[in-house]
C-alpha cells in the first residue's frame, strides 16, 4: 500500500528512510543476521508514529483492511523481539502517546497515557502525593503500556500484585480499527490485554490504581555466606506480615559481574571465581506508614545473614534501576529470565553454581521476589557479540538456564519471539487454545504482531530449538570457559 | 545513577550498550524529533553502521548533530558510557568522512578567519565596552593582572547577551578584583568547533588564547559561558598549571561569601535554570545558588527538574547552527517547565541558555523575562 495513501496520518509521521527502519527491526537483544534473516522479515516496511490514539485506531484500521502487519512499540525494552517485526509491515511507534496523567485523589487512580515511562509516572504522582504501587526494573525506560502488556511484575509486585491486578481500565485500539474501553466486566474483559503482548491490539490509556506516597521507607543488606541459608531467608520474608515492598537477592556471579565490569561491590570476593562462592546479597526494602516500616524492620532480626550498614543498604536501592551495568563485563550479556516457585530458589541458586563450576563459566543471577510464593529470577553470562560463531554459542547456552529453572517448576518470562519455543512450559494446552480463541476472534485477519506468542515459528520448534540449543550451548562451554 | 562513565572506543562502547532506552527517555531532542535515529541509542546504532562501512547520507548523520550534549544520557546510562565522549569522537568520525552538516563548515571558516563562530571582525569583540556609560579609560584591556575574564563569542557579539558581560565587569569592578578582558587577543575557545568533531581545527584557536593568557600572568581565568569554561579545563588547563579556572558563579559565591558585594533588596520570585555544561557536565550546582542565597530579597523556587535532572536550553552542541527550529522546541519545552514555578524570573548562568531560553519565552511564556545570574546580581549592587 502506498503511504501517501494512508489516510488522517500526517505525512511526517510516516517514513519509509531505509536506516530509520534498521533501527526498528531489533529490541535489547543483538542477535546475529545468520539467526534472523533467513526466518524473518525484522526490517519493517514502515515505521508510522501516530500522535493520538485515533490516528493509532486510523492506521490498524488501514492495515487490517490491507492485511498488513502491525508491530506496536514504545520503549521495546524487552529482549524477545515483542516489538520487532517478524513479517515486515507496519512498526506503529506510539511514543508520542505519552504523559496525559490525570490523577483521582479520592479514587486514588490515575489514568496515563501508555507510552509514558515507570519513572516519569511515578515522578509526577510523587509531587502531588501518591506513588505507583509497582514497577519494573526497567523504570526509567519502561513504558505502563509495555509492562501491561508484558508480565507486569517487578519491585513493589510482592506487596501489591502484578500490575494486572491494579488496573482499572484500559483503551484499546482493536485489530477492527475500533477504539474501546475494556473493563474486568467489558466484553473482551481487560485482563484478555494483560501480557498479550501487543497481539490484539494497541494500548492508548491505562487507568490503574495508586497508593499513598509512602511516609516512611527503610531498606536492609545482608550479606550470606550460604546459597541454602539465602534462599531459604527470601522465602520467609515473601510471606512475612508487614510484607516488604521489595525484596531482591544477588549471588556471587553477579556480584563478580559488577566488579568484573569496573563497579564497586558490597561484599569481598576471593581473587579466583573458582571455586564459585556461595556467597550471596539479601536487600530488604520497606515502604509505608512508620509503625508497618518499623514492625517490618523488627523482623528482620531474624534474618540469617550478616546485615551490612544502612549506607550500603540505601545505595544497593538506589541501584534497583541499574542492573544492566553489569553488562559492561561483556561487551555483550546474555541472560534468561524466569518466574520460579520461590521455595525452589535455594535449589535453583545451587544448581546455577553448580553449573558455574562444572562449565567453569561466570554465571550470575540476581531477582526479586514477586508474590509470596514467586520469584523473577535472572541468569546472565558474559560474552561478545563480535565475534559471531562464540556469540552464536552463547545464545544456545540459555536453553541450559531454563532448563535448569524448569527441573525446579520454572518457565521463562515473557514470550514474544525467542521465548515461543517454550510455549509447552508456558501454557498448558487448554490455555494455549483459550488464547488462541480470544486471538481469532479479535484479530481475525492475525495482523496484530503475527509470529509471536501463539506459535513457534520454524527454527524455534521445540524439537528443532532443543537440539540447535543444545549443541551451541555444549559449544558455549567448550568456548567460553573462564581462564584459571 | 551517580558513578564514573567509561570510553573504551568507539565500536567498543556500541557494543556496551545495551539497547535499554533509558538513555532515550531524557534526551531533550529526541523529545522533540521522535523517531528513533534522533535517540541516543539510535545515534550509537548510526555511529556503528558508519564504522561499519554502511553506506550513510549526510541527511541521515544529521542525527548525531541533533543534540546539545546536555549529557543526560551520561547520567542515566546504566552500562556508564560516557556519550559525550562517544558523540565529539563519533563527530570526528563523520567529518572524516565529509558527511557533517554544511552549516558547520561555515562556522569554521569563521573561526579560521576572523576568530570568532559569527565571522564577525574580532576587533570588534570588545565593542560592547565602549557602549558602556561607566567604562574606564582602559577599557578594561590591561597588560597584567590576577585575573583574566574570558567573556566568549556569545557574550562578545550576540547583542541579548551582551549585557551579560557589561554586567559582569561592573560587579567585578564593585568587588575590587584585579581582572582585564583580552579584547580583540581572545579569539574563540574552540569549543564549537570541537563539538563539530573538528578537534584538529581547534588547535590554533587554543594556541593562541594559551600565548595572550600567559602574556597577562593571571593566576584566575573566569568565564560567563559553561562550555568555554569545560574547553578550558579539558584543553588548555594542562598547559596552564597553578591557573584557577572558574565559572563566573564559583568566583561570585566567593566574592559574596566575603561580603566584597554590597547589595540592596530586591524584591523578586525567581526560578534558576542549571545550564547543563556548568552543571550535570562540570558539578557546579551550589555556587549559583549560594550566590542567589545572598541577594537578599530574593525568592527561590526550585523546578522539580534541577540540578543533576535539570532540563536542556537546547542551545548546546552546536545544535543551533544544525537546526534552529529544534533548538527552539526543547527551548519552549523547558520554558514552560521552569514558568511553572509561577516565577516571573528565568535565572540561569549561561550566555547561551539566556539567548535559547529568552526565545522560548516568547513562544510560550510572554510575561517571563529571562536573566544570566550576574545581571541580576549588577541590578541588586548598592553602589
Amino acid at each position: 500500500m502506498p503511504l501517501t495513501q494512508l489516510a488522517g496520518i500526517p505525512a511526517d509521521r510516516v517514513t519509509e528512510d531505509a536506516i530509520e527502519r534498521k533501527l526498528y527491526s531489533r529490541d535489547l537483544a543483538s542477535v546475529p543476521a545468520i539467526m534472523v534473516k533467513p526466518f524473518f522479515r525484522t526490517l519493517p516496511d514502515a515505521v508510522i508514529r501516530p500522535g493520538n490514539a485515533e490516528q493509532v485506531a486510523e492506521t490498524i484500521r488501514q492495515a487490517a483492511r490491507e492485511r498488513i502487519p502491525v508491530t506496536p512499540r514504545a520503549a521495546a525494552s524487552t529482549s524477545y523481539y515483542n516489538s520487532v517485526p517478524v513479517r515486515g509491515g507496519w512498526v506503529l511507534d506510539v511514543n508520542d502517546l505519552r504523559d496525559g496523567i490525570e490523577l483521582d485523589t479520592e479514587r486514588q487512580t490515575v489514568r496515563v497515557l501508555p507510552a509514558t515511562t515507570w519513572f516519569d509516572l511515578d515522578d509526577v504522582l510523587q509531587q502531588k502525593g501518591f506513588a505507583v504501587k509497582s514497577y519494573p526494573s526497567s523504570a526509567v525506560s519502561a513504558t505502563v503500556g509495555g509492562w501491561v502488556s508484558m508480565q507486569g511484575h517487578g519491585m513493589g509486585s510482592l506487596k501489591y500484585g502484578g500490575v494486572g491486578e491494579q488496573l482499572v481500565s484500559l483503551q484499546v485500539a482493536l485489530p477492527s480499527g475500533e477504539l474501546v474501553t475494556v473493563t474486568r466486566e467489558s466484553d473482551p474483559p481487560l485482563d484478555w490485554f494483560v501480557a498479550a503482548e501487543g497481539t490484539l491490539g494497541v494500548i492508548t490509556q491505562v487507568e490503574l490504581t495508586v497508593r499513598p506516597r509512602p511516609a516512611a521507607e527503610s531498606h536492609h543488606l545482608f550479606a550470606f555466606d550460604d546459597l541454602n541459608t539465602l534462599g531459604r531467608n527470601v522465602v520467609s520474608l515473601a510471606c512475612a506480615e508487614p510484607r516488604p515492598f521489595t525484596i531482591f537477592f544477588a549471588d556471587s556471579g553477579y556480584l563478580r559481574l559488577l566488579a568484573r565490569a569496573g563497579f564497586h561491590i558490597p561484599l569481598d570476593l576471593p581473587q579466583s571465581h573458582f571455586p564459585v562462592s556461595e556467597k550471596g546479597l539479601l536487600l530488604v526494602s520497606f515502604q509505608g506508614e512508620p509503625s508497618e516500616v518499623n514492625q517490618g524492620k523488627d523482623r528482620l532480626t531474624r534474618v540469617a545473614g550478616c546485615e551490612l550498614s544502612s549506607d550500603l543498604a540505601l545505595e544497593e536501592w538506589n541501584l534497583r534501576l541499574y542492573h544492566l551495568r553489569a553488562k559492561r563485563a561483556g561487551p555483550s550479556l546474555l541472560a534468561a529470565e524466569s518466574w520460579l516457585p520461590i521455595d525452589a530458589l535455594h535449589h535453583y541458586l545451587k544448581s546455577v553454581r553448580t553449573l558455574a563450576e562444572r562449565s567453569r563459566l561466570l554465571i550470575g543471577t540476581y531477582g526479586l521476589a514477586v508474590a509470596p510464593n514467586m520469584a523473577l529470577v535472572m541468569s546472565l553470562y558474559p560474552t561478545d557479540e563480535r565475534h559471531t560463531v562464540k556469540y552464536l554459542a552463547a545464545l544456545g547456552f540459555t536453553k541450559r538456564l531454563h532448563d535448569l529453572a524448569a527441573r525446579y517448576g520454572g518457565r521463562p518470562y515473557g514470550v514474544g519471539l525467542w521465548n515461543s519455543a517454550y510455549l509447552p512450559r508456558l501454557f498448558s494446552r487448554t490455555r494455549l487454545d483459550e488464547l488462541k480463541r480470544r486471538k481469532a476472534r479479535l484479530d481475525p485477519s492475525g495482523i496484530m504482531n503475527p509470529g509471536k506468542l501463539y506459535q513457534a515459528p520454524f527454527p524455534l520448534w521445540p524439537i528443532t530449538f532443543g537440539i540447535g540449543a543444545t549443541v551451541l550451548g555444549a559449544a558455549h562451554i567448550a568456548l567460553g570457559r573462564e581462564g584459571p | 545513577m551517580k558513578d564514573q562513565a567509561f570510553f573504551e572506543g568507539l565500536m567498543a562502547e556500541a557494543a556496551i550498550c545495551a539497547y535499554c532506552g533509558y538513555c532515550r527517555a531524557v534526551c531533550p531532542t529526541y523529545a522533540g524529533v521522535g523517531w528513533e535515529s534522533c535517540s541516543p541509542r539510535g545515534r550509537i546504532q548510526l555511529t556503528r553502521l558508519l564504522l561499519e562501512g554502511t553506506p550513510l547520507t549526510r541527511d541521515q548523520m544529521t542525527r548525531l548533530y541533533q543534540c546539545t550534549l546536555c549529557g543526560h544520557c551520561t547520567q542515566v546510562c546504566p552500562t556508564r558510557i560516557d556519550l559525550r565522549r562517544f558523540w565529539l569522537e563519533a563527530r570526528k568520525q563523520t567529518v572524516a568522512r565529509e558527511l557533517s552538516p554544511q552549516g558547520l563548515a561555515a562556522a569554521r571558516d569563521n573561526v579560521a578567519k576572523t576568530g570568532n563562530v559569527y565571522g564577525y571582525p574580532n576587533d570588534e569583540r570588545a565593542g560592547w565596552v565602549e557602549y558602556m556609560n561607566d567604562a574606564p579609560a582602559d577599557l578594561y584591556q590591561r597588560d597584567q593582572a590576577g585575573v583574566v575574564y574570558f567573556v566568549g563569542c556569545s557574550s562578545s557579539f550576540s547583542p541579548r547577551v551582551q549585557h551579560i558581560a557589561e554586567s559582569f565587569v561592573r560587579v567585578l569592578d564593585a568587588a575590587g578584583v584585579d581582572f582585564t578582558i583580552l579584547g580583540e587577543g581572545e579569539v574563540c575557545c574552540g569549543f564549537p568547533l570541537l563539538a563539530a568533531g573538528m578537534h584538529d581545527q581547534a588547535q590554533a584557536v587554543i594556541e593562541h588564547n594559551l600565548e595572550r593568557v600567559r602574556a597577562i600572568g593571571a593566576t584566575t581565568i573566569v568565564f560567563n559561558c559553561p562550555a568555554c569554561r569545560m574547553m578550558w579545563l579539558e584543553e588548555y588547563a594542562r598547559h596552564l598549571p597553578g591557573v584557577r579556572l572558574l565559572h563566573s558563579t564559583e568566583l561570585l559565591a566567593e566574592l559574596t561569601a566575603a561580603q566584597r558585594l554590597p547589595m540592596k533588596d530586591v524584591n523578586r520570585i525567581v526560578t534558576y535554570h542549571d545550564p547543563c555544561d556548568l552543571a550535570r557536565n562540570s558539578g557546579v550546582y551550589d555556587a549559583p545558588r549560594a550566590v542567589l542565597a545572598a541577594i537578599p530579597g530574593l525568592q527561590l523556587v526550585e523546578v522539580h527538574e534541577r540540578r543533576e535532572r535539570g532540563l536542556c536550553c537546547g542551545g548546546g552542541g552546536d545544535l543551533e547552527m544544525v537546526d534552529t527550529a529544534l533548538s527552539g522546541r526543547v527551548a519552549a519545552r523547558t520554558v514552560s517547565k521552569l514558568a511553572g514555578t509561577g516565577a516571573q524570573t528565568i535565572v540561569t548562568a549561561c550566555p547561551q541558555c539566556v539567548r535559547t531560553l529568552t526565545r522560548g519565552a516568547e513562544q510560550t511564556a510572554p510575561d517571563v523575562t529571562v536573566k544570566d545570574i550576574v545581571e541580576l546580581l549588577d541590578e541588586a549592587l548598592d553602589r
